[in-house]
């Protein structure tokens, strides 16, 4: 006797079933962590961990405490600030080098890609001890923390040019070659050919150096080095709760800075996910 | 009788492509493990080859520079010579004032350094300071007042600068050599040297190389490469908190700290016994972390995929939502989540899972369930990501691909085994070895999660203190921030990490991607 | 319209590979010259060379009497056509066209005559708002062309323009490129692989092969007269016929012996080798297989047909000699009788010769054309 074709159907209405199963708990699982942390910023009946989510008594408390009895207006305008100059600051570097090693031949571009691919093997952080030192020594730490973490963070900030080359090795390259017949100066091929064409890769560059230094632990803190007027949102935070006294009272309070960091963020990337994407597959995949 | 040949084909031998089809599966799987390990020691080989091929172009290139620089002398003419000890005067000579202006200042900064500075600071650095700060009576204040002494630091710091001033100066008088060759042969093939006007305009075309990359290298070069540098230095001396330079001086020690690091005596000071575990923690957790993120967000960006699966955007959505709040914020809270009185142990309770406070699970504290809580929340931060690109390469595969092999006759589940996962592998393969290699160095992850515990009290005494869950990053951390900061250990485990993932990046380029595969996805 | 001389010109890439060697031509003003070669001859580098986009490693290079080695391409007063048009993607049709001229600050209204001009004599004016992926090849062919003819260049080079395009858009661009250029009327340099192209197009050919020129001549003469074996199976469809035999010199005429035939070498390539007194030896002989005629029964030589293909106005034959070399033989069918056509079918075997005039005779060794 034939197979039924309906077994076919029915089959994959089966997996279909179970793969909408398997995303609904992934989604749950994947958003519980966040709605726990919503919850307890607006606890207010204690300001110490609790092994229950849903608050009983609902407040903007922690929120004004953390605005009151901590500094951190003060980490999220420096966290603030040190971004806005990094974005700018990084992605003129990282585009400046991605295009000149795409696009521009020169004696020992092979090299250099050498020398940073190996530079690029050490851990970033061993850097700092030298560095601190002479940032201390010009006086570009602990509460001047801000302008030696933004030095700190764009000097080198070219090195992690591979995904925008990536992205300047897709334009074909005849496209240049054209416009210096047709008269233009190298310079003028980047700024009337190539820059109109990469509005997807200058925005992917922008909001990755954008929201760098919102996550950034490492670095921050050793510059920062115990001095709070120089500390970034995640030195801040973490250092709010570093200690078992410290954690019991401000941990709710800690709760509602992790929502006044994230959301901002959260919105500013979604919004701009397509060019996230664009710019994570198109180049950095390609290896 | 060919039967009995196909059973018994010696899988020794090297076969050709048709006997290679003979083979069933088994036999095929063993004859490739067979070639992949005599093909070891011939890559050894090859190495050593490789290597001795560089040396070899290394001590060639030099003997030619010696040779161009010795024929431009003796063939050049007096503007050439003189230009070998007054750097620039061939290019003012001949018209191109901004260049030779450049080197000849160059040269004189060059000389004046040296002789202020540079020839001190060189001599102190066999030694790196032998005088020591002493205490002398002034009368005036009453009281005793430091007289500096050598500072170890600014010794090895000023050095370092030296000798690359050094370096660079040889390498300038080099170029500026070469470049009255080039004059030289331009002139007398009848053509025109550029103009200083030209040349500055050849800034925008064909030096723009040279404007563009003039910021981000010299950035490169001060906060990367002198530091990494000096770093490597570091790790030949004892310097520390207690040998800070200044407050103490500090010297060379050779090799003293690599052999305490492999040295295997077991005692109570057992620096190799911590960089062995930590090492191979690091390593354990590099690959966990990344396959399992691997291979689980390409499922799940496949099961989203799935014809006939609704609401794409918003799977996706939350998915890149949580991706998107910013890792410390998740890592902290989840890692208060999971302390032993925090939300996880308390919602167990009320479950009455556990009964009563001696129940409550140490997430953090034991090192086995530490381990794999971190692995497990790395995959919660990790997905989203993975899936994101996979998702991105999913949608470009040729589609005539699964049509071919649909009128072929196969099933859905044949089509992803044999098509959508070689396609994805290929494609993300350069991948798993970029997120691998940024594993080893996840910071972020181990340190905001648990601090690099529980602490381990066989790891403690290694200086530094470790636990369970560091990294040699974390190690790294807390060696140069901690209240004890031993440098040089940071130095030598940074280098290290470098030989760590050096190897790696170059076994994985060598050994694994064979050239068969390279064209077929073209 | 200038005259280009390359001197000595050679190309060698960094893994020392040598792209083109020693290049010697002297382009008068306003000729039409086509570069044609296989892949990897070395056309495009010279082309190349010659617009500035790849560095001279040795020789000289000079536009109108300008050795212009080191200058940039902006400074050579030279337009390019490319394989893929390289058509801006994000400018207008019109911008594309505008914007050789834009770069040199060119007024707004000299800009609008120029570029509407070239569009009227390309047929695209009613494309001149739409952007480049709006067009099909053959229109993006076109703007592409417009670009490189607004600025009236000097020289006009033109890389594989027609390769990326479909037969039948091919041959009608070759025919829109040879009324093109005599509107434009200045110097050409057209590169190519396909020797159609380069026949109908060219004053002169330039003949490449691994870097070196094989044969520069006009049409009629690597056709009639080519130098060495390479040029002659090159130009020509189907491909010259040629094998080895025997030349030989027998009470005062020279024979060629293909196939255990005998066949004298008549009228002037005769006389030709009789004043060179050229030695009897085992040569490489080169027939086209429109000159070889049906022959008696007691001429030439025999052969059977493998494969018959009706083309219309002619029948090409392939035939296979008594040693089995592959032979095409091209028939018009006009001349044939009713009975010759039905006979002219695969396995039929029939007798084939041809006269001197129609003879090329190789070095075996060299593969030079002994008569030059």
């Amino acid at each position: 006797m034939a197979k039924k074709p309906v077994s076919q159907k029915f089959k994959s209405r089966l997996s279909n079933g179970l793969i909408y199963a398997i995303l609904i708990i992934i989604s749950i699982v994947w958003l519980f962590p966040f709605f726990c942390l919503v919850c307890e910023s607006f606890r207010c009946e204690s300001s110490h961990q609790v092994g229950y989510i849903i608050p009983k008594v609902w407040g903007f408390d922690n929120y004004i405490n953390l605005f009151t009895k901590t500094s951190f207006l003060i980490w999220y305008k420096n966290t603030f600030i040190i971004a806005l100059f990094v974005s700018v600051i990084q992605t003129l570097m990282v585009l400046t080098m991605s295009y000149t090693l795409s696009r521009l031949r020169f004696k020992g571009r092979k090299g250099l890609m050498n020398i940073m691919l190996i530079l690029g093997m050490f851990p970033g952080f061993i850097t700092m001890i030298v560095l601190y030192k002479i940032l201390s020594g010009m006086g570009l730490t602990g509460a001047n923390a801000v302008p030696g973490l933004i030095l700190v963070y764009t000097a080198s900030s070219a090195m992690g040019y591979y995904v925008s080359k990536g992205f300047f090795d897709t334009i074909s390259r005849s496209l240049d070659e054209a416009a210096r017949i047709d008269g233009a100066t190298r310079f003028q091929v980047l700024t009337k050919i190539i820059m109109p064409l990469s509005k997807p890769i200058v925005i992917y560059t922008i909001l990755t150096a954008f929201m760098g230094p919102w996550g950034d632990f490492m670095f921050a803190k050793y510059i920062a080095h115990n001095t709070t007027s120089g500390m970034n949102v995640a030195v801040g935070l973490q250092n709010m709760i570093s200690t078992p006294s410290s954690l019991t009272a401000n941990y709710t309070m800690f709760c509602a800075g992790g929502v006044l960091v994230a959301v901002p963020i959260t919105i500013l990337f979604m919004s701009l996910q397509r060019y996230y994407v664009e710019g994570v597959t198109g180049g950095a995949v390609k290896g | 009788m060919s039967e009995y040949k196909e059973k018994h084909m010696n899988l020794f031998k090297d076969l050709s492509d048709l006997d290679y089809l003979r083979l069933n599966k088994i036999q095929a799987l063993i004859y490739d493990l067979i070639r992949v390990i005599k093909a070891v020691p011939k890559w050894f080989l090859n190495l050593f080859v490789l290597a001795a091929k560089y040396i070899k172009k290394f001590f060639t290139f030099i003997k030619d520079e010696f040779v161009d620089i010795y024929t431009t002398f003796i063939y050049g003419d007096w503007k050439t010579k003189l230009s070998f000890f007054v750097m620039g005067f061939g290019s003012i000579a001949r018209g191109q004032i901004v260049r030779g202006l450049l080197f000849l200042v160059f040269q004189v900064v060059f000389i004046v350094y040296m002789c202020f500075g540079g020839v001190h600071w060189l001599s102190k650095f066999k030694t790196l300071g032998d005088t020591y700060a002493t205490t002398v009576y002034d009368p005036k204040l009453d009281t005793y007042v430091r007289v500096d002494g050598d500072d170890s630091f600014k010794i090895m710091l000023y050095s370092l600068m030296t000798i690359i001033f050094i370096i660079a100066f040889v390498w300038t008088w080099r170029t500026n050599v070469k470049q009255n060759k080039i004059m030289e042969d331009i002139l007398k093939s009848g053509r025109k040297l550029k103009s200083p006007k030209e040349d500055v305009e050849s800034l925008l075309d064909e030096q723009f190389h040279k404007t563009l990359l003039a910021v981000p290298l010299t950035g490169i070069m001060t906060f990367t490469v002198f530091p990494i540098i000096f770093m490597i230095l570091v790790a030949f001396t004892n310097y520390d908190a207690a040998h800070d330079g200044y407050s103490n001086l500090f010297t060379w020690v050779g090799m003293t700290n690599f052999n305490a690091l492999f040295n295997m005596n077991v005692g109570s000071d057992n620096l190799s016994f911590a960089f062995g575990e930590i090492l191979s923690w690091t390593l354990i957790w590099a690959f966990f972390a990344t396959f399992t993120n691997y291979f689980l967000g390409m499922f799940v960006a496949i099961m989203i995929n799935k014809k006939g699966i609704k609401l794409k955007k918003l799977w996706r959505g939350i998915l890149v939502l949580t991706s998107a709040v910013p890792q410390f914020v998740s890592l902290l809270y989840i890692s208060k989540m999971f302390a032993n009185n925090g939300l996880a142990n308390g919602l167990l309770m009320e479950l009455g899972i556990i009964k009563d406070i001696s129940q409550l699970i140490k997430f953090w504290g034991v090192k086995d369930i530490a381990r794999t809580m971190v692995i497990i929340i790395n995959i919660w931060i990790g997905i989203p990501y993975v899936m994101l690109i996979c998702t991105g390469i999913l949608m470009n595969i040729p589609k005539d691909l699964y049509e071919s092999a649909q009128i072929d006759g196969a099933t859905v589940f044949q089509q992803y085994t044999k098509i959508t996962m070689p396609y994805m592998l290929f494609v993300t393969g350069p991948y798993l070895l970029t997120s691998f290699i940024g594993n080893i160095n996840n910071f972020n992850v181990i340190y905001l999660l648990t601090g690099g515990g529980p602490g381990n009290p066989k790891l403690l005494t290694s200086g530094g203190g470790a636990g369970d869950t560091d990294l040699l990053i974390t190690w790294l951390f807390n060696l140069t921030t901690g209240a004890e900061s031993k440098y040089y250990l940071a130095a030598v485990i940074g280098i290290m990490i470098f030989v760590v993932v050096s190897s790696i990046s170059v076994f994985v380029y060598n050994v694994m991607p064979s050239t068969r595969n390279e064209e077929d996805y073209s | 319209m200038a005259k280009v001389k390359l001197t000595n010109v050679k190309k060698v890439y960094d893994n020392n590979v040598v792209a083109v060697q020693d290049f010697n031509l002297d382009i008068a003003d306003k000729e039409f010259v086509v570069f044609v070669g296989p892949s990897g001859c070395g056309k495009s580098t010279t082309l190349r060379m010659v617009a500035g986009l790849e560095e001279i490693t040795e020789g000289t290079i000079e536009i109108d009497d300008v050795v212009v080695n080191d200058l940039q391409p902006k400074d050579r007063d030279i337009s390019m056509v490319f394989q893929n048009y390289a058509l801006y993607p994000h400018l207008t049709v019109f911008e594309n066209i505008a914007f050789p001229l834009r770069l040199r600050k060119t007024p707004q209204a000299e800009v609008f005559e120029k570029v509407t001009e070239a569009a009227e004599i390309l047929g695209i004016t009613e494309y001149l708002n739409r952007k480049p992926r709006a067009l099909s090849g053959g229109q993006r062919q076109r703007v592409a062309i417009g670009r490189a003819m607004v600025r009236h260049p000097k020289v006009f080079l033109m890389d594989e323009p027609l390769s990326n395009l479909d037969a039948k858009l091919r041959n009608q661009m070759r025919a829109e490129i040879i009324l093109l250029r005599k509107r434009i009327d200045t110097t050409f340099i057209y590169v190519t692989h396909d020797q159609t192209e380069a026949m109908t197009l060219g004053d002169r050919i330039v003949i490449m092969k691994d870097g070196y020129i094989m044969q520069v001549g006009t049409p009629d003469e690597v056709f009639d007269h080519p130098d060495n074996l390479f040029v002659a199976e090159f130009i020509g469809a189907p491909k010259m016929n040629t094998f080895k035999t025997n030349l030989v010199f027998e009470d005062g005429q020279y024979y060629v012996t293909p196939f255990g035939a005998k066949i004298l070498v008549d009228g002037e390539k005769g006389e030709q080798l009789k004043k060179q007194k050229t030695k009897p030896q085992e040569i490489i002989l080169g027939v086209r297989p429109e000159h070889m005629v049906l022959a008696k029964e007691n001429e030439g030589f025999k052969c059977e047909i493998m494969v018959n293909e009706m083309m219309g106005s002619e029948l090409h034959l392939h035939v296979s000699t008594n040693d089995d070399t592959h032979l095409i033989v091209r028939i018009p069918t006009i001349g044939l009788t009713q009975k010759q056509r039905q006979d002219l079918q695969a396995g039929h075997k029939f007798n084939v010769t041809f006269q001197g005039k129609v003879m090329h005779f190789f070095d075996v060794e060299t593969e030079e054309n002994l008569l030059k």
